[in-house]
């Protein structure tokens, strides 16, 4: 028997691999969801016992004032490791009750009814991770590794929090009170899109959520 | 007024894999601050469930809250730098924890009969108002009560080792003292300023001739939305990724029609 030609003897094969070839030409320039890809395996948190310095603040003659520490209205976000800084939008809730986000690509907002970075407990700062366009102000979170640092200014003080955790997060996983919840200390919480996109929904299924814990207060 | 304790600051490692199960998705953890309450006692190190949890917490300091699953744990105290063996702790119990929940463990009393103190903290103020209670972990201490100077007991009869309910106050600065029953000035808390939307307690340590106090916050209150933010305007490309699909389903019908021919021609 005569063997059959790769690409078969009528023109219908031959449009039919050249259609192919196009498809695939179309997918290396160009990739489907470069989001979805870049969050699909993220997530760390620090597995080492590390030093943490417990500092009671000086005590006045009753040690019960003086307890709480006070926080900070952000103006400014630097992130020098993915090489971010962007201008802090102070926003609440949406309608629909979810933590509302800036309407332009380049700002981020912070939860302002939360808590206040350098107060304890955590407060939430989001931004978008792509625009209609391309990439936004957090294209490169998922980029953080343990140990970056994250800057939080107002006009008189900058807040230095170092990264410690990072998870991507199914949305209807997310514990959302306890990623704005309170803790003993100050934390910091970034938050942007991650995971496949989900045209029901009209937004990512997944929350990438980055922690860090404030190390010093100048 | 005994000069209360100037400032510390302490090192202590923390065993970080007990905390990052407090910040991933599910919710099923509770809270758990430890207080080393036993004036004689020296620095501990926790083990929690056999792993070294918090290391060298000397007496008058806290742990600030842990996040840890909830159901039970193998908490055991040593003398800080002994050498961790099952059940030979200075101090040790089961201790049961719900989801959600907080709770503080001191270390209290002396030495030679060092005892574990439990109590749930309270996560929740009503807005604008302050919460407080008193913990007695003053081993030789007697009862006490704790309330205005000159004015109504906020806590009464307070006894080792107790921790009292909290009393929802209003929020602002009150003259408070700790007192003997009779009246007697034990210790002043003058100016003591309870902030709105704010949970205190308020420990009285060390042995009656140097009584004094530590003093934690356990919740300040602050807004949390109802759902997270959308932060991302862009979408993929729905037409393309639709023209891959129908490119992947020409492929497949191209390779079909191939294998067919190779078979039948």
């Amino acid at each position: 028997m005569e063997q059959v030609p790769l690409f078969g003897k009528d023109g219908f094969n031959k449009q039919l691999m050249a259609l192919l070839l196009l498809f695939l030409l179309a997918g290396c320039q160009q990739p489907v969801d470069e989001v979805s890809i870049r969050s699909e395996n993220v997530g760390f948190t620090l597995d080492e016992p590390a030093a943490v310095t417990i500092q009671q603040p000086a005590p006045l003659s009753n040690p019960i004032n003086g307890l709480k520490r006070t926080g900070i209205q952000p103006d400014t976000l630097k992130i020098p490791a993915i090489d971010v800084e962007a201008q802090v939008q102070h926003l609440g809730m949406t309608k629909t009750g979810e933590m509302a986000v800036p309407d332009n690509i380049e700002d981020v907002s912070w939860f302002s009814p939360g808590y206040q970075p350098g107060q304890n407990g955590r407060a939430v700062i989001a931004g978008h991770v792509d625009g209609v366009e391309g990439p936004a102000i957090f294209w490169d979170l998922s980029e953080l590794q343990l140990g970056d640092e994250v800057l939080v200014q107002d006009e008189d003080r900058t807040l230095t929090f170092k990264v410690h955790t990072m998870e991507s997060v199914p949305l209807d996983l997310a514990d959302v009170s306890a990623v704005f919840g309170y803790t003993s200390s100050p934390e910091l919480v970034l938050i942007t899109c991650s995971g496949t996109y989900d045209f029901d929904r009209g937004t990512r299924e997944e929350r990438l959520i980055v922690y860090a814990s404030l190390i010093e207060n100048e | 007024m005994k000069k209360i304790l100037v400032s510390f600051s302490v090192a202590m490692a923390l065993v970080f894999s007990l905390l990052a199960a407090g910040v991933m998705a599910d919710s099923h953890t509770a809270k758990v601050r430890v207080l080393h309450a036993s004036p004689d006692a020296p620095a501990v190190d926790v083990y929690v469930n056999g792993d070294l949890t918090l290391e060298e917490v000397p007496f008058k300091t806290d742990s600030g809250y842990l996040e840890v699953p909830a159901g039970t744990h193998d908490v055991e105290v040593f003398a800080s730098g002994t050498e961790y063996a099952a059940g030979e702790g200075v101090l040790q119990a089961d201790l049961a924890v719900e989801a959600g929940k907080a709770y503080t463990v001191a270390a209290a009393n002396l030495l030679e009969s060092i005892e574990f103190v439990v109590a749930e903290d309270s996560m929740e103020v009503t807005e604008g108002k302050t919460k407080v209670r008193v913990g007695h972990l003053s081993p030789d201490a007697p009862a006490v009560d704790v309330g205005l100077i000159g004015g109504d007991a906020l806590f009464s009869g307070a006894e080792f080792p107790g921790i009292t309910d909290y009393a929802e106050l209003d929020a602002g600065t009150y003259d408070l003292e700790i007192r003997l029953p009779d009246g007697t000035q034990v210790l002043p808390l003058e100016g003591t300023e309870l902030a709105a939307d704010t949970v205190y307690s308020v420990f009285a340590v060390n042995t009656v001739d140097s009584l004094e106090v530590i003093a934690l916050v356990d919740y300040e209150a602050a807004g949390s939305p109802d759902g997270m933010p959308t932060t991302g305007l862009g979408t993929p490309d729905q037409s393309q990724s639709m023209w891959l699909l129908i490119g992947g389903a020409l492929v497949l019908f191209g390779t079909s029609t191939l294998v067919w021919k190779r078979r039948f021609q």
